[in-house]
């Protein structure tokens, strides 16, 4: 299968990179540990909310650290916006396979590697840590891989649009920080959503952000809610579609243009 | 020296302030985008009330001064931050044969006038906190005097972490990668009281990355939580020392240049 050929071909050109992410993953782990550090301090002597003791709470950063580098830290606009400033997009537009999946599956490739040479030292440094989290459950392990794979496609798509926009704007740099951003500050990171105060606290766990972070997090910690992987397999099939639409409207607008 | 500074950096504010529309989107998103972070941070002591001791006021002023200092940093110096593509395209080769020192040229080559949101964030965060603070009877005198102080020194000592992080770049070729762990990941640490960390992190905050003189070791006496009379004094020197020791390591970092020749 074509896309299958493109995810490895990405896959085995990101291979290159290696050593110079060696360095660049002690770095990230640091994040991690500062906001474990945080956490501890914050809980240390207080009453335990829900299931977040200074341990649970541990495993919830070091995994958290771990997942975005499959699910947030993709390229920005999946480089669609720079196709489409250097008018590459034409060519890419004219090939026999849909625009949409061949991004997708450029960018799947970078986040296989990421998964490996990223997502799996950052865990294991960050489990030196806190500790390792066994699922008592074996066939969490299934769901926690479909939730991530669920997660890292939502994100795939919200970075896909905030590209495509470049269409209409040329610029993406700002779509990308306030995208980057809303997940940063509504998806989970730092903080689970059920910890947030107030309307922030119930409206976040619908939102695409937490189908990114949040919920995979939570089904690996076995404390998801049962409608987790609904809300994201719900935003993964209204995302679909929105791109399938936005992308025949740039289709459209390249030929109005003629690239 | 300081006249050729002022000319140049009026040339250059001159220049970007032709995309006037520009600057005021980016501007509010900056800020907008560090309002969200914020957010995080407030949700977590509203929850909890306190970090170790400080409450969301007292937070609130280590917050704001890392915040205002690493914008000031940010806008006053995106060159040296993106120092690498200088050495990664041999562009320092351009600025070396100009008559003036290549460091002033890249201090006024360019401004990043969007991180005045920044800016603008982290005075109004300190605002609120010192407002706060006053509700709760305390004196915020000292802390009013000081702030400016703080944050203009914070500022000085982020812009020597990262001339030092140019500075090795000489050798290593690269420095994004190790920004991270010398300029985001301790701008993000700062933002809560520093004894927070394992002994080693704290070891490099007060040394090597000595951003805890910045808010945190000042703010222990100001805030009274058990700091001697003279930590605040402490704070200029540190940045005076900081910023003398990577004008050190940028000038033996440069004469080891040598251009890609691309």
């Amino acid at each position: 299968m074509v896309y299958w050929r493109i995810i490895r071909k990405s896959y085995h050109r990101n291979l290159q990179y290696r050593l110079s992410h060696v360095i660049n993953n002690v770095a990230s782990s640091i994040f991690g540990l500062v906001f474990i550090a945080i956490w501890t301090g914050v809980l240390s002597g207080k009453q335990v909310y829900g299931p977040y003791d200074v341990k649970t709470m541990g495993y919830y950063i070091a995994i958290c650290q771990s997942v975005l580098w499959m699910t947030t830290f993709m390229s920005p606009g999946l480089n669609v916006q720079i196709g489409v400033r250097s008018g590459a997009v034409s060519l890419d537009m004219i090939k026999p396979v849909h625009y949409l999946w061949y991004m997708l599956s450029q960018e799947f490739g970078r986040l296989a590697y990421n998964a490996f040479y990223r997502s799996v030292p950052i865990g294991l440094l960050l489990g030196l840590a806190v500790g390792f989290f066994f699922p008592s459950n074996p066939l969490t392990y299934f769901w926690f891989i479909l939730s991530l794979l669920l997660g890292t496609y939502v994100g795939m798509l919200l970075f896909y649009l905030a590209g495509i926009s470049s269409f209409w704007t040329t610029e993406i740099r700002w779509v990308h920080l306030i995208l980057l951003s809303l997940i940063f500050g509504l998806g989970g990171q730092m903080i689970p959503l059920d910890l947030m105060p107030g309307l922030i606290g119930k409206v976040a766990p619908y939102l695409p952000f937490s189908a990114m972070i949040f919920y995979p997090v939570m089904t690996l910690l076995e404390l998801a809610p049962p409608n987790g992987m609904l809300v994201q397999a719900g935003w993964a099939l209204v995302l679909t579609a929105v791109a399938l639409l936005v992308t025949s409207m740039a289709r459209r607008k390249l030929e109005i243009q003629g690239g | 020296m300081f006249a050729l500074y002022r000319k140049l950096i009026a040339a250059s504010i001159r220049s970007q302030m032709q995309y006037k529309m520009n600057f005021v989107t980016s501007a509010a998103t900056t800020g907008m985008i560090m309002v969200l972070d914020f957010i995080i941070l407030s949700a977590i002591l509203y929850r909890f009330n306190d970090v170790v001791g400080w409450n969301i006021y007292e937070v609130g002023m280590l917050y704001g001064i890392s915040s205002a200092s690493v914008s000031l940093y940010r806008l006053f110096a995106p060159e040296i931050n993106d120092f690498e593509k200088y050495i990664v395209h041999g562009e320092l080769d351009q600025l070396l044969i100009r008559p003036v020192s290549p460091l002033l040229l890249l201090m006024t080559r360019n401004l990043d006038l969007s991180r005045v949101g920044g800016l603008v964030q982290g005075v109004s965060v300190l605002v609120i906190s010192l407002s706060g603070l006053a509700a709760e009877g305390k004196s915020i005198v000292g802390l009013v005097l000081f702030s400016p102080i703080a944050i203009l020194s914070g500022g000085v000592i982020y812009f020597s972490i990262g001339l030092a992080t140019a500075g090795v770049a000489f050798w290593t070729q690269q420095m994004k990668d190790m920004l991270t762990f010398t300029i985001y990941a301790p701008a993000n640490a700062s933002n809560y009281p520093i004894g927070l960390y394992p002994n080693w992190l704290k070891w490099l905050f007060f040394s090597a990355l000595p951003i805890a003189y910045m808010n945190y070791l000042p703010m222990l006496t100001l805030l009274g939580k058990g700091g001697e009379w003279f930590y605040p004094l402490l704070t200029p020197v540190a940045a005076a020392n900081a910023f003398y020791f990577s004008r050190m390591l940028w000038n033996v970092g440069i004469r080891h240049y040598h251009s890609t020749g691309s």
